[in-house]
């Protein structure tokens, strides 16, 4: 296998639906990361092998959003590109498949990330409803017309929340903070850790932007009606946010005798994410100054209804492959679907008769002062397209920043499985 | 006979005549041979017994016909000259109206005046779905009509109401909307159209017209509705021309007297009309701006010269966005750098409201406008800068800070990226002084609103080459501006006129001629906006400034008025203080007079002749156009010309100031000069040098 670099990452704004980006179709979260990279590199635009974006709330105008963003980049019109879907992992599947295809020689240049616009996910029309309209359609006499349209009753009005419906599994029934809050029963974690782990989010990510943290990573959008407004900042962190007013918040999925609340859950995001992978060659051809190397990534698959221990799963197989240990790790993100799960993930890593139930290494006790440093999305939002390569421009940045070297970032899939990527920082 | 214009093929019986193949220049216009080979043509197909139709169509790419000659137009002598012209025209027309069999017109590209006369004697037309397809009738543009029975056959194929409003503006039609209209018949591909034609011209074809359609023409053919379309397309016209046109009127008239008319009746007054416009000075005026736009629009070794492909803008800001917006709507996207965030989004607000709008009059799909406003690029940072091909800078108006940012500017672009400032008063040559390498650099003076003033000042310094003022012009001439090459002084071209015009009027003020006098006078000259409201529009504390940097500059014929200073000090800045010589409403909607402006006016006021207003103004803007070519600013009065129309819009129909003054004559407006000379200010009435050579030499300033 030949290296892989990480040339270059870029993320936009995350924003909470239905607020500033809310306008913003899905194709623009992306067009211009690429096309800033580009403009600040010598790398001529038809070089380009391919484009893989993540998404998942696949928008009905563009099926193939990876291609749409390759285009409105200004790439070469040969560059392919094509889109990929792993639910929560979307961003990290483009990733890996990158690093695979420039890993066994295949391409040189690639980029890719991942998009989605919460925002924009519709509203659909109930089954009798559609049925409806296509016998409208089909019926030719005014007579027929008549005879389909009076079967209409206003219940097929009631419109079917795609959204609620993707975040529901399918196999196990259960919505996501369900299996959140199933971890926290088994795992016994209270309200109060969940809650502290979140303030702690919001806390970190609100130093983080302060101290200016996220600048280097983040290029503004360009939103609003008239696209004249420019966002430049996350606006999920909470200034204000207290273990006094998290404790006021209800339960959100299990309305009595539940722990899990919007407050120690992430939001629903609209945000986008892109990295430039390049091949040896490509770098030495181009001058280039990658950031950092791609190691490695591993996906694994558990029970749908304890999604939220993808992450170990992942981590322990990543290792493997790698043959490093958690320890050899500098920086490492887990992404905070639920603070119950990651807290979950924790318990698991540490403790050997956890482990073994679920047929991993004990990996260890991660220190605390390593993970999320800058705040997870429990403050900064999870744009589900998008966060698996999010995690990754974070990572990198924040490892060059601090001029260490490894860092491992992981996430839960809804599905249940996990997804974790192992990068070298270059920026030493 | 041998065809030298167009080509004619008979296949299967029918006659195929195409345009353009013999034409070298991207537009083929049609000449008097055009319509003596057409006539010929026709009569031989009339006669044919195994004729079975006719196709018109183009050889050339993106033109079908771009209609007469307009040189043919120039060169008519009298009224019977023009109307017998036109009566020729009519009567090849007439011929291919009159053939028995189909005819029908494929029109891929442009298709106007003459051009869209002929194809309206068809049976069918055809347009291609071809982006550049579009037809119309432009004559009122240039002052006269459609003589080869336009005014006939418009109203006759989509009705009297719909044709007023293309007749009376020039406006063009693209292809789906003429198929709306019931003007075309289809769009088709144009790769197939020649296939397909065969066919498609023995089809029966039925227009399906709207029932509003159908009850407007119903309107028209009674007597009393028709009255009333005339009279409020008389108001509107009245309205917008202000009476200084005589065309839309005239074809008003005609129109009026003619409906319902015999085909033969109708043509001749159709000619007759033709013949008396094309003889009015505003005709020969407007004709003769077309071809100073013509001659700015041609360039040699134009494709020879590198296009731009990536801009840059600094500053955001009004002028900074309107020229974001430039860039962005010509696919150049711009990176729109500024030291604060809201610096940029000032900038994408100018644009996103030039773009917004479009996109609400439909000029614009949601996709282009998501494309092309997203296309800017904010930066705060030089980031990206290596690839820029050309920079505009506009940043404050302040010749330290623009040295100091070209300077640091200078070390994060490539060596061939065009360096530019949108300054509007300061040295250009003072500039250059900041850069290591001052031969790419240049100074580009833009006119607020960017996206509507057409006039761009190109503005040479000693260092600059010459490959970068061609880089530039052809620059300007791709975002479809009009530009003209300036040399670096006070107020470069139009300011310095521009200088006087304000200038004088505020003396007036300050002699006691009222704020409503001396617009008024103005106004009626056929300026677009008053001097004292333009004032206000420009800001007064800016036009103190100006004052200031011309009196420096030119000396004591350019001595500032005290006025503007008085009105800064009593914070009378203008619209954007919704205060100056008038008053503005919250929307910048100009009000009345303010009556704190009396205050800083004498308390006496003078009443004064309307023509001595307007000379008292108009013949310091001449007399400093002379000093302008007598220091060769410019090459030639044909380019001040074209800058002052284009730059504030001096009236079209005078054809612009100089070729005002030779109509007028050089000696009479010396004359004049030198009256107001004594009885004025000797200083700031001082006859040009230039002006004087002209008179004593017997020459025009278009001679010269």
């Amino acid at each position: 296998m030949k290296p892989v670099y990480l040339v270059e990452g870029k993320r936009t704004p995350q924003a909470k639906s239905g607020t500033v980006l809310k306008d913003v179709p899905a194709p623009y979260l992306g067009h211009y990361l690429i096309k800033s990279i580009m403009d600040n590199l010598n790398l001529p635009s038809d070089q380009v092998d391919e484009v893989i974006i993540g998404n998942t709330g696949t928008p009905a105008k563009y099926p193939n959003i990876g291609r749409v963003i390759a285009l409105e980049a200004g790439l070469d019109k040969k560059t392919s590109g094509y889109s990929v879907h792993r639910n929560c992992a979307s961003g990290m599947e483009a990733l890996s498949q990158g690093y695979l295809k420039i890993a066994s020689g295949r391409a040189d240049i690639i980029f890719a990330g991942g998009v989605e616009s919460m925002s924009s996910m519709p509203l659909l029309f109930k089954e009798e409803m559609a049925e409806l309209f296509m016998e409208l359609m089909k019926a030719k006499t005014p007579q027929a017309k008549i005879k389909v349209a009076s079967t209409f009753k206003l219940g097929h009005l009631s419109p079917v929340i795609a959204i609620e419906q993707g975040l529901t599994d399918p196999f196990c029934g259960l919505n996501m903070g369900q299996t959140a809050e199933k971890l926290a029963r088994e795992f016994g974690i209270t309200r109060e850790e969940q809650d502290e782990f979140a303030n702690e989010s919001h806390r970190r990510a609100n130093m983080a932007q302060a101290e200016g943290k996220f600048t280097s990573e983040i290029l503004p959008t360009i939103a609003g009606k008239k696209l004249d407004q420019l966002i430049t900042e996350d606006n999920g962190p909470r200034k204000d946010s207290s273990m006094e007013k998290l404790a006021k918040l209800k339960p959100f999925f299990e309305k009595r005798t539940g722990t899990v609340t919007v407050g120690n859950a992430c939001p629903i995001t609209d945000g986008g994410s892109v990295w430039l992978l390049c091949s040896e060659e490509a770098v030495n051809k181009y001058n280039l100054d990658p950031m950092a190397r791609m190691i490695d990534y591993h996906f694994h698959g558990l029970e749908p209804e304890r999604m939220g221990l993808g992450p170990v799963l992942a981590m322990n197989g990543v290792l493997k492959r790698t043959g490093h240990k958690l320890d050899d790790f500098d920086l490492v993100e887990i992404n905070e679907a639920f603070a119950a799960q990651v807290l979950s993930c924790l318990k698991v890593m540490s403790d050997s008769k956890l482990a073994s139930k679920w047929s991993v290494d004990v990996l260890g006790e991660l220190d605390r002062s390593k993970l999320n440093v800058n705040g997870g999305a429990i403050a900064l939002g999870h744009p589900v397209g998008s966060t698996g390569s999010r995690l990754v421009v974070t990572l990198a940045h924040e490892l060059a920043k601090q001029k260490k070297k490894l860092g491992l970032a992981s996430l839960c899939i809804g599905g249940g499985q996990g997804g974790a990527v192992v990068i070298e920082n270059l920026k030493v | 006979m041998e065809l030298s214009t167009v080509t004619s093929e008979i296949r299967d019986g029918i006659y195929y005549i195409g345009f353009g193949k013999f034409e070298e220049k991207s537009l083929t216009v049609i000449s008097e041979d055009t319509l003596r080979e057409l006539d010929h043509l026709f009569t031989e197909i009339s006669s044919d017994k195994n004729a079975k139709g006719v196709v018109l169509f183009s050889h050339k790419k993106d033109c079908f016909l771009a209609g007469m000659d307009v040189s043919v137009i120039q060169s008519l002598s009298s009224v019977a000259e023009a109307s017998s012209g036109c009566e020729q025209g009519q009567a090849v027309f007439n011929k291919l109206e009159d053939l028995s069999i189909p005819t029908m017109a494929l029109v891929d590209g442009i298709c106007l005046g003459g051009g869209l006369e002929m194809i309206l004697a068809c049976d069918k037309i055809i347009c291609s779905d071809n982006k550049k397809t579009a037809l119309g009738l432009p004559e009122v543009m240039l002052g006269v009509l459609p003589g080869f029975g336009g005014t006939y056959r418009l109203p006759r194929k989509i009705g009297l109401a719909t044709s007023l409003d293309y007749l009376l503006t020039g406006k063009q039609i693209r292809a789906k909307k003429a198929v709306k209209l019931g003007l075309a018949d289809a769009v088709m591909p144009k790769e197939r159209m020649i296939e397909l034609a065969s066919e498609y011209l023995f089809k029966k074809t039925e227009h399906e017209k709207s029932i509003q359609d159908s009850l407007t023409e119903k309107a028209a053919e009674n007597f009393l509705a028709r009255g009333i379309i005339f009279r409020k397309a008389r108001q509107t016209v009245l309205d917008k021309t202000k009476g200084f046109y005589p065309a839309p009127l005239k074809i008003l008239d005609h129109l009026e007297n003619s409906f319902g008319k015999r085909r033969s009746t109708y043509l001749a007054n159709e000619a007759r009309a033709f013949g008396e416009l094309s003889q009015t000075s505003q005709s020969k005026a407007l004709t003769h701006v077309f071809f100073l736009q013509d001659n700015a629009k041609k360039m040699e070794n134009k494709d020879q010269i590198s296009s731009v492909n990536q801009g840059a803008v600094l500053g955001g800001g009004t002028m900074g966005g309107g020229i974001a917006w430039l860039m962005a709507n010509s696919g150049q996207s711009p990176l729109l750098k500024d030291i604060n965030l809201q610096g940029i989004e000032l900038g994408l607000k100018q644009s996103g409201e030039i773009f917004s709008k479009a996109l609400k009059r439909k000029r614009l799909t949601q996709d282009d406008f998501e494309r092309k406003q997203r296309s800017i690029q904010p930066t705060l940072t030089y980031q990206g800068f290596k690839k820029v091909d050309l920079l505009i800078e506009a940043v404050v108006e302040n010749i330290d800070i623009k040295k100091k940012v070209f300077a640091e500017v200078e070390e994060y672009v490539s060596e061939d990226c065009l360096l530019t400032s949108n300054t509007s008063s300061l040295s250009v040559n003072e500039m250059a002084k900041a850069l290591k390498k001052k031969d790419r650099f240049a100074g580009l003076h833009f006119f607020n609103p960017v996206n509507k003033m057409p006039l761009v000042e190109i503005i040479r310094h000693k260092d600059v080459s010459q490959e970068t003022i061609d880089k530039l012009y052809k620059w300007a001439l791709d975002v479809k501006k009009t530009p003209v090459v300036v040399n670096d002084c006070p107020g470069f071209l139009v300011n310095r006129i521009l200088a006087p015009f304000l200038n004088e009027s505020a003396y007036l003020l300050e002699e006691g001629v009222s704020v409503e006098a001396i617009d008024r006078a103005l106004l009626n000259f056929g300026m677009p906006m008053g001097p004292c409201r333009l004032m206000d529009e420009i800001g007064l504390d800016v036009c103190a400034h100006v004052g200031e940097v011309m009196e420096e500059g030119l000396g004591a014929r350019a001595k500032a008025n005290h006025l503007s200073h008085r009105a800064v000090e009593k914070k009378l800045l203008g619209k954007k203080s919704s205060r100056g010589f008038y008053l503005y409403d919250e929307n910048g909607k100009q009000q009345e007079v303010n009556p704190d402006v009396l205050e800083i006016l004498p308390e006496d006021s003078i009443s004064m002749d309307e023509t001595t207003i307007q000379m008292r103004v108009v013949l310091p803007m001449i007399n400093e156009a002379a000093n302008i070519l007598d220091e060769k600013v410019v090459e030639d009065a044909q380019t001040v010309d074209l800058g002052l129309i284009f730059g504030i819009g001096f009236p079209p129909f005078r054809g612009g100031l100089l070729r005002y003054a030779d109509i007028e004559g050089l000696d009479r407006i010396k004359t004049a000069i030198e009256k107001f000379a004594q009885e004025v200010d000797s200083d700031r009435y001082q006859v040009s040098k230039y002006l004087e050579r002209l008179v004593i030499d017997k020459k025009k300033f278009y001679e010269a």
